[in-house]
């Protein structure tokens, strides 16, 4: 239960984060940092599902004597985030609701 | 195990055991790089946190925080299946459609009596030559299905297949009878009483059985044998419909005791048909004899026909017990299985 609420909102938070490029290692860092720690081993595969669904670009590029692979958010992935973004709003509220009436 | 020159062969040394457990795929290289970038990155922001390089231990310790490398490998490589949550129930469906209702039919009506002929009536051989060839040609029949349902999950075949459908022509709802009817459960009750007060009248009144060839016929002397088991046998019989009629609420009960009851008749069957072949002159032992005072042709042909009818009856009665035990075992499971999950259903939700 526990890694199904994770999940998607691992989802979302890696979308958000994309809107500014970076690779995988800062991305974890940046997630980590703010309280959301991810292991190597659900990031890349997660990060490759979503640019095999046309919501991330990747580009290779060489930086600091290393070929890293950075990321950003694809203009379709901007859409399906500010959808998303609006669900997880209503969600949240309606939640915020339910947990006071009870 | 070799020394290490510097930390950073380590994660060399990593990365090459990832590489080995990684599968096959286009994305190989990528998943590798991103993965070395990702480890050296750790090790240097340590060894910025320090202010000096790092040692083998504690790169050590970094690579053992991310996991082993068959583990990592198995997070890292894309998701396959050899055959895809789409396809799985079709392809259960169609193994168990095939195996239970193809291979075990073909081989217990057609491939068992040509193995049994083909062996001369060495019925232990050719069962045991059967149930061989039924257990490796069921393996060859599920590796060929899994084959074909792999190939198709490979190809995306389901994917292009349009799915034509139309709620209105979907099959009425079965009604699922578990519990026996009580007028069924009575009569079975009935029909059990009179059988036994019949076959204690037996002995003594054997026109009860023969009808008016009793004049010249009697029982053989393995009856007197076999007469308390039987008798035994139908005492159970009776018991079992009763606590059906008592006990409705134990619907594992009437699979139960049909499973029991079989279990008893097969195993009566077996001594019968052990008892009349093993004479001490070889002969089989007949199961009605001619009264000393009635021998004649017609009455010797006429106890020819009997025995051998009777025999025919009890290797029939052998034959299907056979079958329906399985059959009622399965439906015993299948009954525990439903009650399981109707329980599953109205339980109040834990699971969370």
């Amino acid at each position: 239960m526990r890694l199904e609420l994770r999940r998607g909102c691992l989802t979302l938070a890696v979308l958000t984060q994309l809107r500014t490029e970076c690779y995988g290692y800062t991305l974890r860092k940046a997630l980590a940092d703010d309280g959301l720690e991810i292991d190597e081993g659900t990031l890349y595969p997660l990060l490759r599902r979503l640019e095999t669904q046309g919501l991330l670009e990747s580009q290779w590029r060489e930086e600091e004597k290393r070929n890293k692979r950075f990321y950003k958010l694809s203009p379709d992935g901007d859409k399906i985030l500010h959808q998303l973004l609006e669900e997880w709003e209503r969600m949240n509220a309606s939640l915020t609701k339910i947990l006071q009436e009870a | 195990m070799s020394t290490l020159n510097n930390p950073h062969e380590l994660i060399e040394r990593y990365l090459q055991s990832v590489r080995f457990w990684l599968s096959m795929t286009n994305e190989k290289e990528g998943i590798l790089a991103e993965l070395s970038d990702d480890l050296r990155s750790q090790v240097e922001e340590k060894e910025v946190e320090l202010g000096r390089a790092l040692d083998n231990h504690e790169v050590a310790d970094i690579l053992k925080r991310c996991g082993a490398p068959m583990i990592v490998a198995g997070r890292l490589a894309p998701k396959r299946y050899l055959i895809g949550p789409t396809l799985f129930p079709i392809y259960l469906f169609v193994l168990k459609m095939v195996l239970l209702w193809i291979m075990v039919p073909v081989f217990v009506f057609i491939v068992g009596p040509a193995t049994l002929g083909s062996y001369h009536g060495d019925w232990r051989t050719a069962f045991a030559v059967t149930l061989g060839n039924l257990w490796s040609g069921s393996f060859v029949a599920a590796g060929i299905i899994t084959l074909a349902f792999a190939v198709i999950e490979r190809t995306h075949t389901i994917a292009q297949v349009e799915c034509k459908w139309d709620p209105m022509n979907m099959p009425p709802v079965r009604k699922y009878e578990r519990k026996p009817s009580l007028l069924q459960t009575a009569c079975e009750l009935a029909f059990n009483f009179v059988g036994l007060i019949w076959l204690l009248l037996l002995p003594h009144n054997p026109f009860l059985i023969l009808g008016p060839a009793a004049s010249f016929l009697k029982a053989g002397p393995i009856w007197h044998t076999f007469y308390i088991p039987i008798l035994a046998l139908a005492v159970f019989g009776l018991l079992r419909s009763g606590m059906t009629l008592l006990r409705p609420q134990w619907t594992w009960w009437p699979a139960l005791g049909q499973i029991l009851h079989s279990v008893f008749v097969l195993t009566i069957l077996k001594l019968i048909l052990d008892a009349i072949g093993s004479t001490p002159d070889g002969m089989w032992q007949p199961f009605v004899v001619l009264r000393q005072t009635s021998v004649t042709a017609q009455s010797i042909r006429v106890s020819a026909i009997v025995n051998v009818s009777v025999l025919f009856a009890l290797l029939g009665t052998w034959l299907g017990l056979c079958i329906a035990i399985p059959i009622h075992t399965w439906k015993l499971m299948r009954n525990i299985r439903l009650e399981r999950s109707n329980g599953e259903h109205t339980a109040p939700v834990q699971a969370l």
